[in-house]
């Protein structure tokens, strides 16, 4: 065929939105899971190998070079994932939106993608040289600090391109504009944490599996049953006679310390969330109406507040597996922990509470149903987000804070005993895991779609038509109640 | 015939006559010596420093005032015109300005500095509870002055942030509304307004601040220096209640300190004040005096337009450590929020603060050793300078 022809037969590869995003969901949900674990845990191997130099503790060394050693085993496949997003979906199935995004923030882009070349440098160079670097720690320490300065600032780059979409700053695409767009900072920031908070509950799962694993076969027998058919149910009780070696008790205990550090990590930066992300959807509220309405009282509210029960079970399964290890350890205030773990269960429901039982706000006005549940209506006052969610929120975020602070200080006075965890508490750490990567996946699709049906916020249609009508900032527009 | 008696012997007994009278009379040098010749911990000495960098700082803004007073006059009509005055035909009224605006931003930044190095330390520990609520007391009204001096210019920025912060009692329930009129000298602000925190500027808040410092550095001295963990260690080859009590013996004022766990109650190893310390101290006040007065010459103080209380495009912006205080006013922007928000809310965070000695009641000093307060300080931290940043680009996509 022709050149000529078959160029001016060129179209957009076929799909529908929803198809088209399907695949870019399912593709930057993967890699955002793996890109924020490699950020965050880098910063996380800092610190563990840190706290080795200065204590000289053997247990934070080897936890450093496992998070090192992760991050090179799926740093090629996220950056895989990247490309194929790049290259492929956004240049394939959202051509136009993605070329004039490209533009717009061209050398954004040029900088972030530059930032791959040396983190392969550096995360290379440090796991290839790690036995070598041995003798000389600090410097060890110090290209880890860059490759983490590295990461951070990829992150902030691509912070802003996705910032800048939701929120574009009246259509000013001066460099400096873009990377101060009103989002772009409180998104920086809550990603920071979200990545440390992740990258603890990956090392929490981490941990607990391969002590599931290595306690897999233990049995403790009882009078009433034969040898061997009941589950081991502490290391404690192994080392009465069914302690295989002194190796594997070993690996145990470290697994167990390392889900511990994991769930720590996870749960203490979780607690700054809830006032990172008001925060953070005050700016939207104030910057991009229509999308902070679609969030909170539109089609999306509902899905928000499956974030913010995610939310509240990373509160409660953090204080369900303090309360167990604890208990375990017959440390003082384990009735204290579990007090809290049911006011956070119960601040929790408050806080779930939708403000009205239909679809959204727009429908229980469309269905007449403007009025209390108890007067016949569809409202419901008790999930107002102001003052009561926020009265739940700050609850949450108090007794969240004394229950990490409980478990530290009973860790602190020696309380908790080593090997002294059940296998509960550890399949509690997998489902806190679990909790945290379903969070973020529920935040990716909250924020995505809030701007519908805009790519670019009042610039670009999801059906790729370019606009200058910039979405209303008016509340009343909106039908703000 | 006292003075000719005087006056008819040599020269240096003379000087000895008049020293010793004056001893006689004052007690001074003996005063001199009780100040200059105690011990202080040898370890951490320019971490020490910061708390006699916060004295040297306070003075300077002491100083600076007085200069500054000789030229302005607090009124509304002409409080501006003085300080444009100074601005325009004193030879070194900019520079006084600039050295008064930059000694307020330092004094905050390094009284905040000492607090941090006081908690980390677990220096407010018993019997040092009451050092830790005057100096805790000393750092808000600090910050008091600040906010009242910046009322005081009566331009644009000082006058909309009269409005804004004179407003904040009247979410406080039942008495809000009057502490507001009691300082606004009415419903709206206006000339009593700016009298009555000029009053409070340079009178009220000093007064109460002088106080504080005397009280502060008395029981300083009654109690010594803590230091840190570090001066405390003993050597774990040896028996430690023998070296303790070795160290106790040969304890020198102020030590050892009374009331406290014997292993915390005279450090491992002292020097003296003078000269050791005191070096530090200067050396670390003359720097910082040095940076204020460069930056007082090239920066010197902004001085916006006149105040105009018509205008409805001025956006009042807050002095950089009101940052995360304005960003909080921002997310909790309705009535009961703020109520909730500012009263509650930091409220509880400052008593907390102050009371911190009567909360935090165990032995332990070492931070890793103290998470019951150290992750809530981490956390409040963070979230100040969090509300920081977030102000700051609040403020440019205004």
């Amino acid at each position: 065929m022709n050149l000529r022809i078959l160029l001016s037969s060129l179209q957009p590869v076929g799909g529908s939105v929803l198809t088209n995003g399907v695949v870019v969901a399912i593709v930057i949900l993967l890699h955002i899971q793996i890109a924020t674990y490699i950020t965050g845990s880098s910063t996380l191997a800092i610190v563990s190998e840190a706290i080795s130099m200065a204590r000289k503790d053997e247990r934070h060394g080897r936890l450093a070079y496992m998070m090192v050693k992760s991050q090179v085993q799926i740093f090629a496949f996220g950056s895989a994932t990247a490309i194929l997003f790049v290259l492929f979906l956004l240049t394939g199935l959202w051509a136009i939106f993605w070329t004039a995004l490209q533009q717009i923030t061209f050398w954004v882009m040029v900088f972030e993608a530059a930032f791959f070349l040396v983190e392969i440098v550096l995360l290379y160079s440090i796991y290839a040289n790690w036995e070598r670097l041995g003798n000389h720690r600090r410097a060890r320490l110090g290209m880890m600090v860059l490759l983490n300065i590295t990461l951070w600032w990829q992150m902030f780059l691509i912070d802003v391109v996705a910032s800048f979409m939701l929120t574009p700053n009246a259509g000013d695409v001066s460099i400096l504009n873009q990377i101060l767009n009103p989002t772009a900072l409180p998104l920086t920031i809550h990603r920071t944490i979200g990545n440390l908070a992740w990258a603890g509950a990956v090392i929490a799962v981490i941990g607990a599996f391969n002590y599931l694993r290595l306690t897999r076969h233990s049995r403790v027998p009882t009078p009433d049953a034969p040898a061997g058919l009941r589950p081991l149910r502490s290391i404690g009780a192994m080392a009465v006679g069914h302690l295989e070696t002194e190796a594997k008790r070993a690996e145990i205990l470290h697994w167990e310390w390392v889900a511990q550090w994991g769930v720590i990590w996870a749960v203490a930066l979780s607690l700054l969330q809830p006032w990172v992300g008001y925060s953070y959807a005050k700016e939207i509220q104030l910057h991009a109406y229509g999308a902070w309405y679609t969030l909170m009282f539109g089609s999306l509210s509902n899905v928000f507040l499956i974030q913010i029960f995610l939310l509240g079970m990373i509160f409660i399964l953090g204080s369900l597996f303090f309360w167990r290890r604890m208990v375990r350890s017959g440390a003082p205030g384990a009735g204290r922990q579990l007090a809290l773990m049911v006011a956070l269960i119960l601040l929790t429901l408050l806080a779930i509470q939708p403000a009205w039982f239909a679809g959204s706000y727009a429908d229980a006005v469309a269905a007449g149903g403007n009025h209390p549940w108890w007067q016949g209506g569809l409202l419901n006052p008790i999930g107002n987000f102001i003052p009561f969610k926020v009265a739940a929120l700050i609850g949450m975020v108090i007794f969240g804070l004394w229950s990490v602070t409980s478990y530290a200080t009973a860790l602190s006075r020696g309380h908790i005993v080593p090997g002294g965890s059940s296998r509960g508490a550890q399949r509690t750490a997998l489902i806190l895991g679990v909790t945290v990567s379903l969070m973020m996946m529920v935040m990716g699709v909250l924020r995505e779609h809030s701007r519908q049906p805009y790519t670019i916020n009042g610039e670009i249609t999801l059906h790729q038509q370019i606009t200058n009508n910039a979405p209303s900032s008016s509340s009343v527009d909106q039908g703000q109640p | 015939m006292i003075v000719s008696r005087w006056l008819t012997r040599p020269f240096k007994a003379r000087m000895r006559g008049s020293a010793a009278w004056f001893e006689d009379r004052t007690g001074a040098t003996e005063l001199l010596h009780k100040g200059l010749y105690e011990a202080v911990p040898k370890k951490g000495g320019w971490a020490y420093a910061l708390g006699s960098a916060t004295l040297a700082l306070i003075l300077l803004q002491l100083f600076s005032g007085i200069f500054l007073l000789l030229d302005y006059v607090p009124s509304v009509t002409d409080a501006f015109t003085s300080l444009d005055y100074l601005r325009t035909s004193d030879g070194f009224g900019a520079w006084v300005r600039g050295l008064h605006l930059w000694g307020s931003y330092t004094l905050i930044f390094v009284i905040g500095l000492h607090m941090v190095r006081t908690f980390l330390s677990a220096s407010y520990k018993r019997p040092r509870e009451l050092n830790w609520v005057t100096g805790a007391l000393l750092f808000f009204l600090v910050l008091g002055l600040a906010i009242t001096g910046a009322m005081l210019p009566w331009d644009q920025a000082a006058y909309w942030t009269t409005v804004v912060v004179t407003n904040i009692p009247h979410y406080l329930p039942f008495i809000g509304d009057g502490i507001r009129t009691l300082w606004r000298g009415g419903e709206f602000v206006g000339p009593i307004t700016l009298t009555r925190t000029f009053a409070i500027h340079i009178w009220v808040l000093p007064f109460l601040m002088f106080s504080l410092i005397g009280a502060h550095l008395y029981l300083l001295r009654r109690h010594g220096e803590f230091g840190a963990w570090v001066n405390y260690s003993t050597d774990p080859n040896e028996d430690e209640e023998k070296q303790i009590g070795e160290r106790i013996r040969r304890a020198e004022p102020p030590y050892p300190t009374k009331r406290i766990a014997r292993r915390y109650s005279a450090p491992r190893e002292t020097v003296p004040f003078f000269p050791d310390q005191l070096i530090k101290d200067v050396v670390m006040s003359a720097v910082l005096i040095a940076v204020i007065f460069v930056m007082g010459l090239i920066s010197g103080a902004p001085l916006d337009e006149p105040s105009n209380p018509a205008t409805l495009s001025y956006v009042p912006t807050p002095e950089w450590f009101f940052l995360p205080l304005d960003q909080f006013l921002v997310v909790a922007p309705t009535n009961p929020l703020i109520a909730i928000g500012v009263f509650g809310v930091l409220g509880i965070g400052a008593a907390l603060m102050i009371f911190l000695p009567f909360i935090d009641r165990s032995p332990e000093r070492r931070p890793l050793r103290r998470p019951e307060v150290i992750i809530p300080a981490l956390f409040m931290a963070f979230t100040v300078i969090v509300f920081a940043i977030l102000g700051i680009s609040r403020l440019y996509n205004l």
